[in-house]
């Protein structure tokens, strides 16, 4: 059995400079672990029996495994195959069309084609184009998801210059000849090959130019030209066997598409205690309890904790401290307390303090009343651009905007084709060469970049102010803008706002303008305008008119001022009613708009804002499904997603010049670095996800990723980028990024990214501890607490380590002897080992370069055993519960802008549970947080006092 | 190395026209991220003929402007990050019981409640610089700031040179905005009544900001001719592009720029930030970009702490020659140095155990005669140095007598 690629194994001599060696690419290294498989059984048996916890097993593999599936997925669990999460299907992926213009490779002459002005008949508007001259082919495959029978329909074009064409599938043997001449530019009849045998996997398909009709003109004189629309593929056998599976025909209205399994699971997982008919302990057990086991170390007196279960006499203190009650159930919950090596409790004893504590913290909630408001905040300089871009029709961002990452030269984020394109042409704003672009309107400068919470986003009110400096910005910022020299040809509203009306008498000009400032000031405002406020403006248009006598510099005045308002930068709710009240309509349809597009509300949302029928729950899911095809919420890849990845942290990742040269474009070139392409990889898989509406674990284990050629070397090849010596070894501007099918699971997902491996490592060797700390933080949203005062240092490269007969593992337990330090890196550390088989850029191997064995096995939470990174994705995915979760806190904590507290689990609890349902379905995750109460009321902050 | 900006301005009319005005007493803050390494930092004897340590060797040609202070300690808060309450916490001495929502004490700062008297008469209020290299988004902003006004209100530094220039001395920059300031303080006002509490107090922070810039924009255009016949170049370098030291000097050189022309009395310059894990080149002082976070926690290494030293000492010595600038530039029959006290400090005495016991503090200049310079003082163990933030508060004109966790004053500074 191999789960490698070909290409990975192979064995040339290792670049000195790659802490690769050559016996690193041999399919021995990878299943060390099959031995250790029953291991595995065993123990999570012994689990589901003794905590009752409940994975899905379905059987709902739509793909007939090949060999190596079968082989690589013959676990003792089988769970279910996200990949089959096909959310949002526009009807032609529906319909399993391909289009010609996206699901194939485009290379060499082909190219996408609009076909709008020859009609509407073309699917998606559009066809692949190519030309050539007699003798020529155009090769290019496609992909079948699943071996089987199937009917292949091609649909081509036919125009006055396009030729005679041999249509090749070589693995079908299929050989077909068509005449693509007519006098008009029409679709030409379907072609149809019935009853064709089917592998899985990629499909060649060539047509070779072969002559032309008589009648035909040459294109450019000299050659002819072929278009094909789409490809059908109509599966006639195997049948789908699991309704589940059948993904094209999935209901999108997915909330009511239950299984047995996601509601077993459901009952448990979203059940944060899970024993809830157990006996709870009565005060004095809870007392017996903690002075067993945690009195020891947590008590008043302790150096080595803050937390404690005995302030002064009292020892039932802590009973109403939720944050306490809330770590100290989780901890519990998960093993992570009592340290190891530490008296244990049974099972019975766990289980019941672990539901005694819920309850405890469940009748604190509730007789309390915690819930956290939503503090006043301004935007932060990326909403800002985006508001101003959409209040003003403009063409693109207002000024260089280096965090958002994706630098596109040809639209590809249209989410509602439900198809993200197999090729992606990219360059990276953030790290590439002449990617910023230096002036978008002249003279127009952001004000400076709003950092990240800890753990969090950037978003949060308490960190977000207006300081006299950014005052001065706002200002600037304004007159800037409107008095840019490219700003009329820009801006989208130039004739209906700027220009001047056409009967020019005196009240007619103030009329039009006074229409026109109070319909942009409820754009702006994103409220109803009172008429006092429309004096305002109206008075100040005036004034400025009389002074410039200029109607459109006065009107751009008027616009640099509401640019600066504090009704404009600020997301501010009403609480002029009581607690615990409906948002109104506007103020919901800003949370909105901040959310999915961080942006302002558009004109259609705004008309359900202002009618207030975005009040209803349905209405508002329409329109939220509606705002989730429109093309802006790609900031929910460029400003969520960059930002829970931390991506940013490549920025300044520096691998060691010498040991990893290759890391950088040449020497004495330090800041091109490779980082850049590794950047985009993550960003284009969230991309897919969001386009596709697929199931949000592919972010863990995914059978596919975006790759430019030479990302897939620095996977792939022993010497990366072949032969090229210290000269611009790989691009440093734009990119083409290609969809490649993922046959091995140690790639794929966002946690084995090169980009995430090389954030987490220091110059000279991996970093487990940041890499668990990151694995904590960002994908089962458990950040680790901040470091002791005293931490240990450890050699900076890991040959020096290594040269003392230690690997890194080893010489980092060495150091966390102590029970303080053990009990959080027991924790923390397995989630770093894991990955140690990836060195400090992102590069598998299989051993370090010493030759001393990687030791990447562990437990997460305590319980999940596994001894290899598949094994550890495998965990995730049979628990998807702890992802999902994860993500769903992430994301909520980021539509809301402030930190989650122990009174948002029960709204997490609701949003997990619907993303269960949906086995992870991307818009679930947003719908759901749409609908919950803590995104729709309003919390006034009396309520604070009580959480914090 | 050359100084264009400060240069243009030894024989400018208006340095001249300066040096005629009254000279003012001004404060400067320079902050180093991480703090120190100890043993090399403190010296074994006090007084006038105190032997200087390896770290302070630098000092050497100016140690009779300096007045070295040790043992001085702020309050360490439990359960908060180390170096974010170094930063934030360092000029507020703010106490454990003084926790923000997002967890750190964040008390208005001493610059800044300086600044509410000493700014009454300046262009801008106060100054807030810094020199954070660091161009992606590691740590939030309670390692990046070491200037507040209160909770959540961080007064937000510039990094980039060249806008700091424009401020100060593009009078282009400062456009009379009056009516549009009506306009949007007239908004404010009609959202305040609709808002919590929590949220007016994030307003009043914008109507705050409001009228500081207006007063700015009306004190900056009242010195309109003085300003223009400044006229100092401007950085043509792109901080980016700049070394280490460059970065420093330049940012160092526009803050004694605008405590000498008098566009401000209060100023502080962030070295770098704290913690902010990412690698760094110090051109010059060292061959591969520096880890000077995890350096502080390896320091007990032969090695490593030797490298630290060296980043101390490069630190040490760009303050000497921010020192000697301002001791160049004559006011009246003394310096700008002479009215100046322009300190070096950082919020943890030394990084490897997060300690703020005896943090490194020294005090160039004899802020208009206030300091007793020339001296190393040695106080008894567990001083605040909330002491010294009332001290010079006092120098500077502004009666506090208790903050944070004061007992007292300083007795060399009056």
């Amino acid at each position: 059995m191999s789960l490698l690629t070909p290409q990975m194994d192979n064995s040339l001599p290792a670049d000195p400079g790659i802490s690769a060696s050559p016996s690193d690419r041999t399919p021995r290294d990878l299943m060390p672990a099959n031995p250790k498989r029953p291991q595995l059984l065993a123990c999570l048996l012994a689990l589901a029996l003794t905590v009752g916890l409940a994975y899905p097993r379905t059987e709902a593999n739509q793909v007939p495994p090949t060999e190596e599936q079968t082989e690589s997925r013959q676990g003792p669990t089988k769970f279910f195959d996200y990949h089959q999460v096909r959310g949002r299907q526009s009807q032609r992926v529906a319909s399993g069309k391909l289009e010609g213009e996206l699901d194939f490779s485009l290379q060499g002459r082909s190219r996408m084609q609009g076909m709008t002005p020859f009609g509407p008949q073309w699917s998606n508007n559009a066809h692949l184009l190519w030309d050539g001259v007699i003798g020529d082919s155009m090769k290019s495959s496609f992909e079948v998801e699943s071996s089987g029978i199937y009917d292949v329909s091609i649909q081509l074009t036919l125009a006055g210059d396009y030729g005679i064409f041999r249509m090749t599938l070589p693995q079908s043997s299929i050989t077909k000849e068509i005449d693509l001449y007519s006098t008009r530019v029409e679709l030409a009849p379907m072609v149809v090959l019935k009853d064709l045998k089917l592998e899985s996997g990629p499909q060649i398909i060539e047509f070779e130019l072969i002559g032309a009709n008589p009648k035909a003109r040459k294109y450019q004189n000299r050659g002819y030209l072929m278009g094909l629309d789409y490809l059908q593929l109509t599966r006639k056998s195997p049948e789908p066997t699991n309704p589940a599976s059948a993904a094209p025909t999935q209901s999108k209205t997915t909330f009511q598409n239950k299984t047995k399994e996601t509601q077993d699971l459901k009952s448990d997982a979203t059940n944060t205690n899970g024993a809830k008919h157990k006996q709870e302990l009565t005060p004095q057990e809870i007392s017996n309890f903690t002075k067993t086991f945690c009195t020891d170390c947590h008590h008043a007196e302790s150096e080595e904790t803050d937390i404690n279960f005995v302030i002064s006499s009292d020892d039932q203190a802590w009973h109403q401290d939720p944050m306490l009650l809330r770590q100290a159930r989780n901890e519990l919950k998960d093993h992570e307390m009592p340290p190891e090596g530490s008296d244990q409790p049974s099972t019975e004893q766990r289980s019941a303090m672990v539901s005694t504590l819920n309850s405890m913290l469940s009748d604190y909630v509730r007789s309390n009343q915690v819930a956290s408001p939503t503090a006043m905040r301004r935007m932060t300089r990326y909403e800002y651009n985006n508001a101003v871009r959409d209040l003003l029709h403009l063409r693109g961002d207002i000024y260089p905007l280096p965090e958002k990452t994706l630098r596109a030269f040809a639209p590809y984020f249209e989410p509602s084709k439900g198809h993200s394109p197999r090729a992606i042409l990219v360059g990276n704003r953030t790290l590439g060469k002449n990617q910023v672009e230096r002036q978008i309107l002249t003279g127009v400068n952001p004000f400076a970049i709003d950092l990240q919470a800890e753990a969090g986003f950037n978003n949060r009110g308490e960190d977000l102010g207006v300081s006299p400096i950014l005052l001065e910005s706002l200002l600037r910022l304004g007159r800037s803008i409107v008095h840019s020299p490219e700003f009329d040809g820009y801006c989208g509203l130039t004739d209906s706002l700027f220009s001047e009306p056409e009967q020019q008498d005196q009240k007619n000009t103030l009329d039009v303008a006074r229409e026109r400032i109070s319909r942009l000031l409820e754009r702006a405002f994103r409220a109803p305008i009172d008429a006092s406020t429309i004096n305002r403006y109206h008075a100040y248009f005036e004034a400025r008119q009389n002074e410039t006598k200029n109607f459109r510099t006065a009107m751009k005045d008027v616009v640099a001022a509401i640019l600066a308002s504090p009704r404009f930068v600020y997301l501010a709710e009403s609480a002029t009613a009581s607690d615990g009240k409906l948002l109104g309509g506007y103020e919901i349809a800003t949370r909105l708009s901040i959310f999915l597009w961080s942006s302002i509300p558009d004109e259609e949302l705004l008309k359900t804002a202002r009618d207030g029928t975005l009040l209803d729950p349905e209405i508002l899911d329409a329109q939220t499904q509606r705002m989730l095809v429109d093309p802006k919420c790609h900031a929910l890849t460029q400003n969520f997603a960059r930002q829970w990845l931390r991506l940013d942290q490549l920025v300044t990742a520096v691998p060691d010049f010498d040991r990893f040269p290759r890391y950088y474009s040449r020497i004495g070139c330090e800041q091109w670095k490779f980082g850049l392409q590794m950047m985009v990889e993550p960003l284009l898989l969230f991309d897919s996800i969001v386009m596709e509406d697929r199931s949000i674990m592919l972010l863990i284990d995914c059978n596919y990723s975006y790759r430019s050629d030479e990302l897939q070397s620095w996977y792939e090849d022993v010497v990366p980028f072949g032969d090229r010596e210290n000269r611009n070894r790989f691009n440093t501007n734009r990119q083409q990024y290609t969809r490649r099918k993922l046959t091995d699971r140690r790639e794929g997902g966002v946690i084995t990214s090169a980009a995430t491996m090389t954030m987490t490592s220091s110059p000279l060797r991996t970093n487990p501890i940041t890499r668990g700390a990151w694995v904590a933080t960002v994908i089962l949203n458990r950040p680790p607490p901040p470091p002791p005062d005293t931490v240990p240092p450890i050699e900076a490269d890991d040959r020096d380590i290594e040269s003392s007969g230690l690997t890194l593992r080893q010489r980092l337990t060495q150091h966390q002897k102590s029970a303080q330090c053990a009990a959080c890196h027991s924790q923390i550390d397995p989630l770093g080992f894991v990955l140690e088989n990836y060195d400090a850029v992102g590069r598998w191997r299989s051993s370090y370069t010493s030759g001393l064995d990687i030791d990447s096995s562990g437990e997460l939470l305590g319980k999940l055993k596994f001894t290899n990174i598949i094994e550890f994705k495998d965990a995730l995915l049979q628990h998807p519960e702890l992802f999902m979760r994860a993500f769903a806190e992430h994301m909520l904590s980021y539509a809301l802008g402030r930190e989650l507290t122990v009174a948002d689990e029960s709204t997490v609890d609701t949003i997990l549970q619907g993303t269960l349902e949906t086995n992870g379905q991307f818009t679930t995750v947003i719908r759901e947080i749409v609908q919950s109460q803590a995104f729709r009321y309003y919390v006034d902050e009396s309520a604070v006092q009580a959480t914090r | 190395m050359a100084l264009p900006l400060l240069e243009s301005m030894q024989h400018s009319s208006a340095a001249q026209a300066a040096r005629q005005a009254s000279h003012p007493r001004r404060l400067a803050f320079f902050y180093i991220p991480n703090g120190v390494v100890q043993s090399a930092w403190n010296m074994p004897d006090v007084g006038r003929d105190y032997t200087l340590s390896p770290t302070l060797k630098p000092i050497e040609s100016v140690r009779e402007n300096m007045l070295v202070l040790s043992n001085l300690d702020r309050i360490k808060v439990a359960g908060t990050d180390g170096h974010a309450q170094a930063s934030t916490c360092w000029l507020s001495s703010a106490a454990p019981d003084e926790l923000s929502p997002a967890g750190y004490p964040l008390k208005r700062t001493i610059d800044q409640i300086i600044a509410d008297k000493a700014g009454l008469r300046t262009s801008f209020r106060s100054l807030e610089l810094s020199c954070n290299p660091y161009e992606d988004n590691r740590e939030s902003i309670y390692f990046d700031n070491i200037s507040w006004f209160g909770h959540g209100h961080v007064a937000r530094s510039l990094r980039d040179p060249a806008e700091v220039f424009n401020r100060l001395f593009r009078i282009e920059e400062h456009v009379n905005s009056s009516s549009v300031l009506d306009l949007v303080m007239e908004d404010a006002k009609n959202l305040q009544p609709q808002l919590s509490k929590l949220d007016q107090h994030k307003l009043a922070e914008y109507t705050e900001a409001v009228r500081t810039v207006e007063q700015q924009i009306t004190r900056v255009r009242r010195r309109q001719n003085d300003i223009a016949k400044l006229n100092p170049k401007t950085p043509i370098k792109p901080w980016q592009a700049m070394r280490r030291d460059e970065f420093i000097q330049v940012m160092g050189d526009l803050m004694i720029l605008a405590l000498q022309s008098d566009l401000t009395r209060v100023a502080t310059l962030m070295t770098g930030p704290e913690r902010w894990g990412s690698p760094l080149n110090v051109e010059g002082w060292f061959d591969k970009p520096i880890q000077h976070h995890s350096w502080t926690h390896g320091q007990h290494n032969e090695a490593i702490r030797k490298q630290l030293e060296k980043l101390d000492r490069f630190h040490v010595e760009q303050f000497v020659q921010l020192v000697k600038k301002m001791g160049a530039i004559s006011e009246g029959d003394g310096t700008l140095l002479d009215n100046t006290a322009f300190m070096l400090g950082s919020g943890l005495s030394s990084g490897e155990h997060h300690v703020c016991n005896n943090l490194p503090t020294l005090i160039a200049g004899r802020c208009g005669g206030a300091i007793q310079t020339g001296q190393h003082v040695r106080y008894a163990e567990g001083t605040p140095i909330a002491n010294l933030w009332c001290s010079l508060a006092k120098a500077m004109g502004v009666d506090r007598n208790r903050l944070g966790d004061s007992t007292g004053l300083i007795n060399e500074i009056s």
